[in-house]
């Protein structure tokens, strides 16, 4: 098998600590080689995490700070990759968000070895991603945003956003309908008639 | 009336035993009441209002009034002081977003009176000090069911009863069903309201028994009507449907069960909502397709029911948009289409429906052409059942004249909803109208029969010209589908467009057979076809739809001029009587039969609650004789819905009144304030005041600063039990302020997925960022969902799912590790519940200073909107009509702002012009906004 070729900055660089971690069966998407650095897996050049599982967290409270204290604020964004893996998780994740604060850690949640694997994968290979995926507002067409217009409204679904537009021919006109209109449309009961047209009506701000 | 405790003379309207009985009750101590619907529990309320109103020189809220209900209460109240000759009452003020300016209110409580104040208006007030909740002299509280402990209503409740202790405090419901879910539900209300006693009144109290049966009952006839072969039909192919999504969900979820699965479970349960409720748990985890097919289950069980309720023509009509809104989305490489549709069961409903509506056969005995189609209009089996009781009853009057008593004389036919009421009104306005065609065998007769023909004939008429309106609606919206389709290589697409060019002689062949020449081939492409052959079908439906039409405008000119004597065929029923066609209305109902007192009442569907209201009119009144007619499909799912709700009710009361028996009372009002033990179990004494230099800061009260919009969920009340002082403000920037530099925005999973698709989460990030050193992005899952991210699909080993590259990362976790990366210096906080969120917040706030919440208003806003913020720190902006503007493209978050400033609502930005909407919005975005809501989907090219 004729594997990549491995520059150094393709693959995700994990500690000798991790050794015998779950985690690392589960990491086959992307290359990994262990490396001699201060968190457990480096995911680029200012990412890094740091591996807890909250059972291991149970016996030895004091680990997690003596390792966050040696990362000596080398790196811009650090992960808590932290692992729920007991059920009464409420007071040691209390703790740690305070940590989280005050040690300049975020926490990231996983409930398995498979997602904790495929939360390091992502880190690393989004690490030069743009954040176009969440900046929202992909292009859609104009059906898409039609339907997700007239059903903003609870209680109002997809088929009665295309009867509505369907029986009134456009959006304004539907938006100008009165009531009775409206309720004529097959499978336009009342609440929903009334929803409609007091949503259209209702002011934007509270006049004073 | 003997019942008044009352210093005010005041006039009740209470005649029946248990009424008067239940009201003394009220009077004298706080409980909580819950009623059989039908019983009048809104009379009650009434009277019990007005004789507080009559007193005056109180303040009375009412809690989780309904709109309609306002109206009701208001109404009655006005015509209780009007009869009453109350000088001091003052009737209802109903305080909603409409009309609230933070001065205006503040006078209003001073004044005093009846108030009904929504939920979320009223905790902020009480919050803010704008109601001293030491100047309120009791609350009425509607809805009692929904009370749970996590509600604004319970929070209000704590609010006043911390602060009140001597104020009264009614609660009152008419739904028993909440009361007999999950663990002592009865005592865990009754905490929630910090009432110690509950009053039960189910039918068959003695009390109630008494009163309702002892004098002459109402006559009762029951009718029952049987369904058309059609109708059986579709409802068994409708089944066939639900009973196949069932088994695809269980395939998907292992953990769903629905072992009582049956098809009489179908008609007899609400099986779309216990699905529902099984999966909820895990519902930010089920796969795509599990959602699709739950929203499916949904509108299958609205079939059902439009099945019985719509007239042939209108439910094929509901058919074609189900059909047209379940159409695949462009370029989706997933399966999208619901699985319901690829089923011959759904072939069945389809086809049936159509021919229900018109059929192909040819008729050589008409004068239209031999390969014509045909209009069935098949008519509802209750139609002729309902002029047939008509009838009976015109012969009654006839024949033995009625002794005088106090009734009109009226008949009252009563329907489920609105739209039944215009298709009965239409209905018996029309029914002696023949299409000409009939005419012989009209002839034959010695009197007309009634018949729904010329309705139906309307009916289809405008039908085929929806239809064709609709075909071009579809090709606007969808048309990229159309192309995408198109564009795969298949063989049966090919052969649709073949057919849309066919020269028309050869459409002709084609259509020989009709829908049945077209039907054996799609079946004869298995089951998928049926909806890629949309193209093909389209224009065989066009075809067909002309040549009907043609048809039928034949007919029009004939049909014409007997429409000109409609008016003399309804005069005909006026003259003896007045026939009054209504919707059932919840207890609204009441006042219809008080105003039109009737002495047939024809129940055309049925409903357990108006027969109550029938039986306590008639008690009411010893001079009204009634007589009732009941109607209901047999085998359908009206018939099992009706008779299990009757069961369901009696079985919740059962069960309440065994808990009653059983129940430990908690003293909930004591000298110590309220101890509410869910409360208690969460507070924990904050015992941190660690080192001399914290001293200062201790000493106020720990504060958070919350957005009002946060109200509509459950944290802020959890937190204001947990001691901390709820400051509510209108933010810009973040939900929660916990201190100078904490900001925290709160994100529930659905919020989560939907703010990332949008983008909103980023932006919010952004300007937290702006204005705060430490912001917090606060994940919450629900109290009883499950605690985790992960999804049921294997995600190891593949490459595809973590490549950057790929179009839009789908699932929640690559979103997460985008915004991480975005923003390394954001925090987030996980937290498995809003009690849990809630604890978090108070360790968080530990040895910080606290919020200054002038400083949080004005963080994110401009200089010139700060001053305006000042003013009306809880301003209340209304939130649909904001995310409906939102959802338009061309509007953006920053120019939102802007056009919600300088417009008054939806429907003026939809009417602007382009030239208005320029100098709010800039160009472009003016182009958008204008061109989104004008486009016309009809003369899109024009026919």
């Amino acid at each position: 098998q004729v594997l990549p070729q491995r520059s150094s900055g393709s693959s995700i660089l994990v500690s000798p600590r991790q050794k015998g971690n779950p985690v690392l069966a589960s990491l086959r998407s992307l290359p990994w080689e262990y490396s001699d650095i201060p968190a457990d897996y480096g995911l680029g050049l200012t990412t890094c995490a740091l591996f807890l599982s909250l059972k291991y967290h149970r016996l030895h409270p004091e680990y997690i700070y003596t390792r966050i204290r040696n990362l000596q604020g080398k790196y811009n964004l650090r992960i808590l990759l932290t692992m729920v893996d007991i059920p009464n998780h409420e007071d040691p994740l209390r703790e740690l968000s305070k940590t989280s604060l005050v040690n300049n850690v975020t926490i990231i949640l996983c409930w398995s070895a498979a997602e904790a694997a495929r939360y390091l994968e992502l880190y690393k290979s989004y690490e030069h991603a743009n954040f176009g995926a969440i900046k929202g507002q992909q292009a859609t067409s104009y059906a898409e945003k039609l339907v997700e217009f007239v059903t903003v409204p609870r209680g109002i679904n997809k088929a009665d956003a295309i009867s509505l537009v369907s029986a009134f021919g456009s959006l304004k006109n539907a938006i100008n309908g009165d009531p009775e209109q409206v309720s004529m449309i097959a499978g336009w009961g009342e609440k929903k008639v009334k929803r409609w047209c007091s949503v259209v009506e209702e002011p934007f701000r509270v006049q004073h | 009336m003997s019942v008044n405790n009352a210093p005010q003379p005041v006039k009740l309207s209470l005649p029946l035993e248990y009424q008067q009985h239940l009201f003394q009750e009220l009077r004298a101590e706080d409980e909580l009441v819950v009623i059989a619907k039908g019983l009048g529990l809104m009379r009650l309320v009434n009277n019990l209002l007005h004789s507080y109103d009559a007193a005056g020189n109180n303040l009375i809220i009412i809690v989780g009034a309904e709109d309609r209900e306002n109206g009701w209460i208001g109404e009655a109240l006005a015509e209780h002081a009007a009869i009453s000759m109350a000088p001091k009452a003052r009737g209802l003020t109903v305080v909603n977003t409409d009309f609230t300016s933070v001065g205006a209110r503040e006078k209003m409580y001073a004044k005093g009176g009846i108030y009904s104040i929504t939920s979320r208006i009223l905790v902020v007030d009480l919050l803010t000090g704008l109601l001293n909740p030491e100047s309120i002299t009791g609350v009425v509280v509607l809805h009692a069911d929904k009370v749970v402990a996590t509600s604004l209503e319970a929070f209000i409740l704590r609010v006043y009863r911390q602060k009140n202790k001597t104020g009264f405090l009614k609660a009152f419901s008419d739904n028993p069903d909440p009361f007999a879910i999950g663990f002592s539900p009865l005592a865990t209300m009754l905490r929630n309201m910090f009432l110690r006693k509950a009053s039960l009144w189910p039918r068959f109290h003695v009390t109630v028994a008494g009163s309702l049966e002892g004098k002459k009952k109402a006559e009762v006839i029951e009718l029952e009507v049987p369904m058309t072969d059609a109708m059986k039909d579709i409802q068994t192919a409708i089944m066939e449907c639900v009973e196949v999504s069932i088994q695809e969900l269980k395939k998907g979820n292992s953990g769903l069960e629905m072992e009582d699965w049956n098809l009489d479970s179908a008609l007899l349960k609400n099986f779309d909502v216990m699905v529902r409720r099984q999966l909820d748990p895990n519902w930010h985890r089920v796969s795509w397709k599990t959602k699709q097919i739950v929203s499916d289950l949904t509108v299958l069980r609205g079939l059902l029911h439009s099945l019985l309720t719509f007239d042939s023509v209108s439910f094929l009509q509901h058919l074609d948009t189900i059909h047209a809104a379940h159409s695949p989305q462009p370029g989706s490489t997933r399966q999208n289409q619901s699985p319901w549709l690829f089923l011959d069961a759904a072939h069945t409903i389809f086809t049936t429906a159509k021919q229900r509506v018109y059929a192909s056969k040819a008729k050589a005995t008409a004068e239209s052409s031999i390969d014509s189609l045909r209009p069935v209009l098949e008519e509802q089996p209750k139609w002729s059942l309902l002029a047939e009781i008509l009838e009976e009853i015109d012969r009654d009057l006839y024949f033995e004249p009625v002794m005088k008593d106090d009734s009109n004389g009226t008949i009252l036919i009563m329907c489920s909803d609105t739209s039944t009421c215009r298709q009965l009104r239409d209905y018996l306005q029309t029914m002696y109208v023949q299409p000409k065609t009939d005419e012989e065998s009209k002839r034959d007769k010695d009197e007309p029969r009634q018949s729904g023909a010329f309705m139906m004939r309307r009916k289809l008429r405008n039908y085929l010209n929806w239809k064709r309106e609709f075909a071009n609606v579809n090709n606007a919206l969808f048309s990229e589908n159309q192309k995408a389709l198109e564009n795969a290589v298949d063989p049966r697409i090919a052969r649709g467009n073949y057919k849309g060019k066919a020269p028309a002689n050869k459409r002709r062949r084609a259509r020989g057979g009709g829908t049945t020449g077209a039907g054996p081939g799609r079946n004869a492409n298995g089951s998928v076809a049926q909806y890629f052959e949309k193209p093909a079908e389209v224009v065989d439906l066009m075809d067909e739809i002309r040549i009907t039409e043609e048809e039928s405008k034949q007919k029009e000119d004939i049909i014409a001029d007997p429409l000109e004597d409609m008016d003399d065929y309804f005069e005909l029923y006026e003259m003896q009587d007045l026939v009054v066609v209504h919707a059932y209305e919840g207890d609204q109902d009441e006042h219809v039969l008080e105003e039109i007192r009737p002495r047939y009442i024809i129940m055309y569907e049925p409903d357990a609650s108006f027969i109550r209201h029938v039986e306590v009119y008639r008690s009411s009144h010893n001079d009204r004789n009634v007589r009732v007619y009941f109607m209901f499909y047999g085998g359908s799912v009206e018939e099992q819905r009706y008779l299990a709700s009757v069961r369901r009710e009696k079985d919740c009361f059962m069960k309440l009144i065994k808990e009653r028996a059983s129940m430990s009372v908690v003293m909930t009002v004591d000298a110590h304030g309220v101890e509410d033990p869910q409360e208690a179990f969460l507070r924990t004494v904050n015992t941190r005041i660690a080192g001399g230099g914290r001293l200062a800061a201790t000493a106020q009260p720990p504060r958070v600063v919350v957005d009002v919009r946060e109200f509509r969920s459950s944290l802020p009340s959890l937190l204001h039990g947990r001691n901390i002082e709820i400051v509510p403000c209108m933010l810009t920037v973040g939900d929660y302020v916990l201190s100078p530099n904490i900001c925290v925005e709160r994100k529930s999973i659905s919020d989560l997925i939907s703010s990332f698709k949008d983008g909103r989460l980023y932006n919010q990030a952004e300007t937290m960022f702006q204005h705060y050193k430490n912001p917090m992005l606060l994940i919450e899952f629900d109290q009883n969902k499950s605690f985790t991210l992960e999804p049921f699909a294997d995600l190891s080993g593949n490459l595809r799912s973590v490549d950057p590259s790929a179009e839009s990362p789908s699932d929640l976790q690559s979103k997460i590790v985008l915004l991480t990366l975005a923003f390394p210096r954001l925090r987030i906080v996980w937290s498995s519940s809003p009690y849990q969120t809630a604890e978090i917040f108070e360790g968080l706030k530990a040895q910080q200073d606290e919020p200054d919440p002038l400083a949080a208003v004005r963080a994110g806003l401009d200089p010139r909107d700060a001053s305006r913020a000042e003013d009306a720190p809880h301003q209340a902006f209304n939130l649909e009509p904001h995310d409906m503007l939102a959802a338009a493209p061309g509007v953006t978050p920053q120019n939102l702002k802007n056009i919600t400033l300088e417009t008054e609502n939806v429907r003026e930005v939809a009417n602007m012009a382009e030239s208005e909407l320029e100098p709010l919005v800039g160009r472009e975005a003016a182009r958008k906004i204008h061109g989104f809501f004008n486009r016309n989907l009809i003369d899109v090219d024009g026919y």
